[in-house]
């Protein structure tokens, strides 16, 4: 059975092979002896503080009525207004709406293709085959964002090789990539090009490590294909499932940015604004300002802070592992 | 689909090419499904990656007869489009700068990468707590775009190419990542005994720690690597005011001026003050086939242990 390493507590590390004790030596005899790895720390320390935590606290001038022309501490203490500003704002709203319908389609209709896919990838019996066909899917995944859009707007495109085709069949040229209605199956449709294979290789990696076993004792018992999926396949990986519909489910306002920001000229900004192209086009583009850009940022990152922490929650209340244990 | 679903029922690992003799043999018609399935999928990546390679040694007729856009087939090769790119133009600098920002960012990250991971290896030490939870603490609350994009201007790195590989230097899962590998692959005793010899920390990184996890580190490079090398956001955003931008930029800026879109106007412009013409398909395509090279070249290498890697992190068997 699989278990969730990767954000584990620090309690985890403690194997008892590893465990010196240290409790009776005084923090200079520890730093005495430990200096090399605080110095090999060092950087890495210095580099979150600067480029993370430095930039969490500057968080504070959404609360501000903040300017970079006078000094930080003349900037007046404002309260919620520029939240206030936010909600009242008309691009904000369909930007929130957007975000979580591309949230939403992720979710259902991305994840389960990844689960879906691994399922039948487990199934071929060939090894050659699988690993050919693990090299083509999986390709994708390091393309940018821009080769994808611009491959899909070479085959799919207006001028593009279908739009081509079906214009020599005597048909009419296709308008697929510059259509605000059908931008949401398009979105679909590069998501699965670019990341579904990817998608699939916790899935494997969390079938493999199921006793197989289980599967020959359920066989012999009399259970099906369909049975031994229900009864052991599915059991056998929920931790990962759950694992990852929360991390999914944490990041529900972070769809990404240049996906949406490529194709905003060509299918317009109704259908392609998301929070994290309006925070770049109202404050960094645009003239909304300091405050009111990390206002914007700041709802978005307490609001996935908050939902990660209860989906984690309820996955303890369900008697998972969730993403970390109480320490 | 239904068929496929039944079929992909049967999952379990299994002794080299035989089917397990518990396991009932799958209808022709199932098996038929799920490689007509599979094939589909495996055909629509990859046939739109072999359109762009034909594209890009089309000639400019045989684009002209084909309606100015994709082929399946060069009937001529043409390296026209490639010698344009490696001509010493503004595209030239844009690859040349491309691979200096991903060879020079990789190198920071994976030194950032490996210290910190080797530090955080080695539990019970002085502060490996509060670090650890530096690190952990930034998966769950990211600082948000205004706030980074300040701290860059703040230190001087607004339009400097040193904001398109600092602010993003350090990936804090891939310490996780190797701070797994390092705990859980290399054995206690190992370290131990190199300890009891006299290496120091230093020493035992790298003579022991290291030369362990080549193929760790390898995969890691490569996440960096291709971070890089796909760097788009942070040039849109830290560095618009560069004359020559990383390559994923440039080919932006192609794909816009084709579509006659407002962004591409400053392309084309910028095309028409140097008297050459606007980029033809053959050239964008041979832009894309520039930038999918290097990743396909590193690919086969490294493929094979991407699942042991990606594992190590999230998933312990």
């Amino acid at each position: 059975m699989a278990t969730l390493q990767s954000t584990a507590p620090p309690d985890a590390d403690r194997t008892p092979d590893r465990v010196i004790v240290r409790r009776k030596r005084t923090v200079g005899q520890r730093l005495r002896h430990d200096w090399p790895l605080l110095l090999l720390a060092l950087p890495v320390v210095a580099h979150l503080s600067v480029f993370h935590y430095w930039p969490t606290a500057w968080n504070i001038i959404a609360f501000m009525d903040y300017s970079p022309y006078r000094p930080f501490w003349e900037n007046p203490f404002v309260g919620f207004a520029w939240f206030e500003r936010l909600f009242n704002d008309p691009y904000f709203t369909p930007a929130l709406l957007n975000t979580l319908k591309f949230a939403t389609l992720n979710l259902v209709f991305m994840f389960p293709l990844s689960i879906v896919l691994a399922l039948a990838m487990n199934s071929i019996i060939s090894i050659k085959a699988r690993s050919a066909f693990q090299s083509i899917v999986y390709l994708p995944h390091f393309f940018s964002w821009v080769l994808v859009v611009t491959v899909f707007v070479q085959v799919l495109g207006a001028d593009g090789l279908i739009s081509n085709w079906i214009m020599d069949g005597g048909g009419e040229r296709l308008n697929f990539t510059s259509n605000p209605d059908t931008f949401l199956l398009l979105v679909w449709m590069q998501w699965a090009w670019k990341d579904a294979g990817w998608g699939m290789i916790i899935f494997l990696a969390a079938l493999a490590s199921i006793n197989p076993s289980l599967y020959e004792a359920a066989a012999s018992d009399g259970a099906n294909r369909w049975r031994r999926m229900w009864h052991i396949t599915l059991p056998g990986i929920r931790p990962v499932i759950i694992l990852l519909l929360i991390l999914q489910i944490g990041g529900i306002l972070s769809v990404g940015f240049e996906q949406y920001q490529l194709q905003r000229q060509s299918i317009g900004y109704q259908s392609t604004e998301v929070l994290d192209t309006f925070v770049y086009y109202q404050s960094i583009i645009g003239n909304q300002g300091e405050s009111f850009g990390t206002a914007a940022g700041l709802f978005k990152g307490v609001i996935g802070l908050i939902l990660i922490l209860v989906a984690n929650k309820i996955a303890h209340r369900l008697g998972e592992q969730g993403i970390y244990q109480k320490s | 689909m239904t068929a496929t679903s039944i079929r992909a029922t049967d999952t379990r690992p299994r002794r080299k090419s035989n089917r397990p003799i518990w396991d009932e043999e799958p209808s022709i018609a199932g098996k038929v499904v799920k490689a007509l399935f599979m094939l589909c999928y495996a055909a629509a990546i990859v046939l739109p990656i072999w359109a762009v390679v034909a594209t890009s040694f089309a000639s400019e007729e045989a684009l002209t007869r084909a309606g100015g856009n994709l082929l399946i087939l060069p009937t001529e090769v043409s390296w026209q489009a490639y010698r344009e790119i490696f001509s010493g133009g503004a595209l030239t600098d844009s690859l040349v700068l491309t691979l200096i920002l991903t060879f020079g960012g990789t190198a920071i990250s994976m030194v950032l990468t490996i210290c910190g991971a080797y530090a955080l290896s080695r539990t019970g030490s002085l502060l490996h707590r509060p670090i650890l939870w530096l690190i952990l603490l930034t998966f769950l609350f990211g600082p948000g775009m205004y706030p980074s994009f300040l701290v860059v201007q703040k230190l001087g790195l607004f339009n400097s190419y040193w904001s398109l590989i600092l602010p993003g230097a350090v990936g804090t899962f891939n310490i996780i990542i190797l701070r797994a590998f390092f705990m859980n692959s290399i054995p206690g005793e190992l370290i131990d005994a190199a300890k009891m010899d006299g290496a120091g920390e230093f020493r035992t990184l790298f003579r022991i720690v290291l030369p362990m996890s080549k193929a760790i580190l390898a995969v890691i490079a490569l996440f960096y690597a291709v971070g890089y090398w796909n760097l788009y956001f942070q040039a849109v955003l830290y560095t618009p005011g560069l004359d020559t931008q990383p390559i994923q930029v440039v080919l932006q800026r192609m794909l816009m001026s084709s579509q006659g879109l407002p962004d591409g106007a400053q392309a084309a412009a910028q095309y028409q003050s140097q008297g050459e013409a606007a980029p033809t398909a053959a050239l964008k395509m041979a832009v894309v086939v520039c930038t999918i090279i290097p990743i396909v070249i590193m690919y086969p290498f490294i493929q094979k242990h991407f699942t042991k890697a990606v594992i190590t992190g999230a998933v312990k068997g």
